[in-house]
């Protein structure tokens, strides 16, 4: 367990960050066998997020990017309560998190209005094929999409940011909750991790989330 | 881990039945019902000594520049971290707490040292320093530690909701919001463990500075002041 940081250390990580770690994350999956696209290399339709100075149009590719990961967990807990066999409070985490997954999509849907482009086309595995891989699934998947929407606060304006923050905490939670459902401990490091806009594409891909 | 769970649910949030003291259910107000009068005191006594020694007035404060109000943002994030790592590692010594709930304080305990070093080494010279503190008991009552524990974990996440979009450094604000994610999970664990919802709604909303502290003021859980700043002179030299 991680129980030493630093502001400044952790703080400038993002920038420099990324790439070593995007690195070291496609070594792994090398090693690991695992068929898996360059982390520059971006499907057509997905968000080209460049972290510059905060814009509204920065803003719109970067909520459309949270559209995408919104999208998929909407979809991964209605799937889940259908066909994963939930019982109990693994059935109760499903519902009351899918439907604050489906009002995290219609917000993000009236924030973009007429922005809001295409999510590319997604496919659920075989995560939703029995309660445990459910579990497993709902882990890791919250745990990307929360560090996902925490790597970009520092490209977002203060106000877009400051919306989204209200989403971001209940991913947190969302992801403690999971955890603590799996036996793993809710909150693991005393600094949560970050994923860029390409470590987190890299990621869904690795999962079989993103075609 | 805890053993009970997959094959209950959580009940209905049962506010009244877990908080004797009333300390959480002013933090849920606080939280849901925005304008209710009694919190809009703002900083009370126990508020303001919790951020003695900060750099600018406790509220209100229009600062001159941005690296004057980043380091008030910071140090208004130690002092409530100062709150929740004394609350935990006092827990933890006293040794009331048991199962999940030890095991709960000391992780949560362990971050929040670690936000209060982290934070300390930033402000260097401008921290301000730890207050004294006496907990009334809940550090020694399982329960009341249970309600407690959810009340600082809500408040600290919607504390630092409310800040981090007004932190300028890009550095600062990542450090922010990535401690901000772990005070929601710490939130949502310990929901769970005092049997109510982890994640209770689709929207976290923010609480500013003034009310936050208002509901500090109210625990009387501040006592004293810090006497010196954190890096500040030791009284005996010699």
């Amino acid at each position: 367990m991680t129980d030493e940081i630093n502001l400044e250390v952790i703080g400038g990580a993002p920038e420099t960050r990324g790439a070593d770690s995007r690195a070291a994350f496609l070594e792994r999956a090398v090693v690991a066998g695992g068929a898996i696209i360059a982390g520059g290399v971006l499907l057509t339709g997905l968000p080209k997020l460049a972290a510059s100075a905060p814009s509204a149009d920065q803003d719109a590719e970067i909520l459309n990017f949270a559209l995408i990961v919104e999208t998929l967990q909407s979809k991964f807990y209605e799937a889940g309560l259908k066909s994963a066999g939930l019982s109990g409070e693994l059935r109760q985490f499903a519902q009351v998190v899918g439907g604050h997954e489906r009002k995290h999509l219609a917000f993000l849907k009236e924030a973009l209005g007429k922005g809001v482009k295409p999510v590319p086309k997604l496919s659920l595995g075989d995560g939703v094929s029995s309660a445990a891989k459910f579990r497993a699934a709902a882990v890791a998947l919250e745990d990307i999409g929360l560090a996902a929407y925490n790597g970009q606060a520092t490209n977002l304006t203060p106000a877009t940011l400051g919306a989204a923050a209200k989403i971001v905490s209940v991913e947190a939670r969302h992801a403690s909750w999971a955890r603590d459902l799996a036996g793993e401990v809710p909150a693991p490091h005393a600094s949560d991790t970050v994923l860029s806009a390409d470590e987190t594409q890299a990621r869904l891909r690795e999962a079989g989330y993103l075609g | 881990m805890s053993e009970r769970n997959t094959s209950e649910s959580i009940g209905a949030l049962e506010l009244d039945e877990l908080d004797a003291d009333g300390a959480l259910r002013e933090v849920s107000d606080a939280l849901g019902h925005p304008t209710r009068g009694q919190l809009l005191k703002g900083a009370g006594v126990g508020g303001a000594m919790l951020l003695a020694g900060a750099a600018g007035p406790v509220a209100g404060a229009v600062a001159k520049g941005s690296a004057k109000q980043d380091r008030e943002i910071l140090n208004y994030a130690l002092a409530l971290e100062y709150l929740q790592a004394a609350f935990y590692t006092e827990a933890e010594r006293l040794g009331a707490l048991r199962g999940e709930f030890a095991h709960q304080a000391q992780v949560v305990g362990a971050h929040e040292r670690a936000h209060v070093k982290a934070l300390r080494q930033t402000l260097g010279a401008s921290a301000i320093g730890r207050p004294r503190f006496d907990f009334r008991g809940v550090t020694e009552d399982q329960p009341a530690f249970r309600r407690t524990a959810v009340a600082f974990e809500d408040l600290g996440t919607a504390a630092y909701k409310d800040q981090a979009p007004r932190i300028k450094s890009r550095a600062y604000l990542s450090a922010a919001i990535r401690i901000h994610s772990v005070e929601a999970r710490h939130a949502a664990w310990i929901r769970r463990l005092a049997g109510v919802l982890p994640a209770p709604d689709a929207f976290d909303e923010p609480l500013t500075k003034s009310r936050v502290l208002g509901v500090v003021a109210d625990t009387k859980f501040v006592v004293s002041a810090p006497r010196t700043s954190a890096f500040g002179s030791p009284r005996y030299t010699g």
